[in-house]
């Protein structure tokens, strides 16, 4: 019993799986969803697909097109290596394998957050523009050159279950690098049991 | 260095810059697409045609029908129609703002949508505005105003939420006078 559990880095094969899952997940379902007024505007955003729909035209913006292509192929790299890794865990290389794949949806999912933070922090500071990166806030739009006109919107904004699926994700390639010691002990380890 | 490793190494600068040095050929004549995506331009720019009188879109709403009013509630009400020429659909969710005398700038009541309207893109909707008098406007209707069956009045301190936008205007920036049957007149 002990010896199947310890052939393969189960948590591995788990984040490895979860991560592809995730790939085809947020190309459909947003990890964080902003919506202004009533679906006048919304923001679609997860490291892999973000979409902007104003007033019925759904748009993207090139320059983020390319970094979600970049975060897209390093996860599926990241879930392809873990797997491969986690059905060989003992070979040589194999190590090499989990330290490319373990730390990648981890840094996929603090770099996204940290981005909406650091995006959030400049429209308050440059607009004065109140964006919630959860719940319900109603924020006034400056209206420049015009006095006596006040013009606020409806902001709601919050997490969807995609991202809380890639946090997932993270926390088992996580568990997996840590549960590599039971896998593939070193040799000193070996030796000292 | 180990070739798995290297192999590794090579595939995550390649993942990191196949895709930007791309786009970044895609539009090495146009830099600024980059950011700024045609739509966003055709977006504004039916933000700002529209094809209202009022250049933005906006086309002031125009009342409908006689006023009327109800002497047991001290209710009147107005109806407006107002033409969507903005370039989405709309639901006009409410619409407040107290009703003075115009001649005294005397306080007289409140004013409200009676229910939520929806104007698709170039259709033209019937707003319904229900207004209260106060027992002090009914007094003020009789000792100033007693001989005119209309009197002119203005809404101010309005506020007007589209669609989730909510848009308030103080007196500087809206004036909306109307006509009001006098509930003092006895013809």
């Amino acid at each position: 019993m002990n010896a199947i559990l310890t052939k393969f880095n189960w948590f591995g094969l788990a984040g490895g799986a979860t991560t592809l899952v995730v790939i085809a997940v947020s190309l459909v379902y947003p990890w964080w969803q902003l919506t202004v007024g009533d679906d006048l505007l919304k923001v679609n955003a997860s490291p892999v697909n973000t979409n902007f729909g104003v007033l019925d035209t759904s748009f993207t913006i090139p320059f983020i097109l390319a970094l979600n292509i970049v975060s897209l192929l390093t996860l599926l790299a990241s879930g392809i290596a873990m797997i491969i890794y986690s059905i060989i865990p003992r070979k040589s290389y194999s190590k090499h394998l989990l330290g490319f794949g373990y730390k990648k949806p981890l840094f996929t999912v603090l770099f996204f957050v940290i981005g909406l933070v650091v995006t959030t922090v400049i429209l308050q500071a440059v607009l004065s523009l109140n964006v919630p990166l959860m719940g319900s806030t109603t924020s006034t739009l400056p209206i420049p050159f015009v006095s006596g006109i006040t013009l606020s919107v409806l902001l709601s904004a919050g997490f969807q279950w995609s991202f809380w699926l890639a946090v997932v994700a993270a926390g088992l390639c996580i568990a997996a690098r840590l549960y590599h010691r039971k896998v593939a002990p070193t040799p000193s380890a070996t030796t000292a049991t | 260095m180990d070739k798995v490793q290297l192999l590794l190494t090579l595939i995550t600068i390649a993942i990191i810059v196949v895709p930007i040095v791309g786009m970044l050929l895609a539009y090495q004549n146009n830099l600024l697409g980059l950011f700024i995506p045609p739509e966003i331009n055709e977006i504004a720019e039916d933000l700002a045609g529209g094809g209202g009188t009022n250049g933005a879109g906006l086309e002031p709403p125009t009342m409908v029908g006689e006023p009327e009013y109800d002497p047991a509630t001290q209710t009147f009400s107005v109806s407006f129609q107002y033409k969507n020429t903005l370039p989405f659909n709309i639901t006009i969710k409410s619409l407040s703002g107290n009703i003075e005398c115009y001649e005294h700038g005397f306080p007289l009541g409140n004013a409200s949508l009676s229910k939520p309207v929806s104007i698709d893109r170039g259709k033209t909707g019937t707003l319904t505005v229900l207004g209260t008098w106060t027992d002090e406007a009914i007094s003020h209707f009789e000792t100033a105003h007693k001989d005119e069956e209309f009197v002119d009045v203005v809404l101010v301190d309005f506020a007007v939420d589209i669609s989730g936008i909510q848009l308030q205007l103080d007196q500087s920036q809206m004036e909306q006078k109307m006509q009001v049957p006098n509930p003092a007149y006895e013809g």
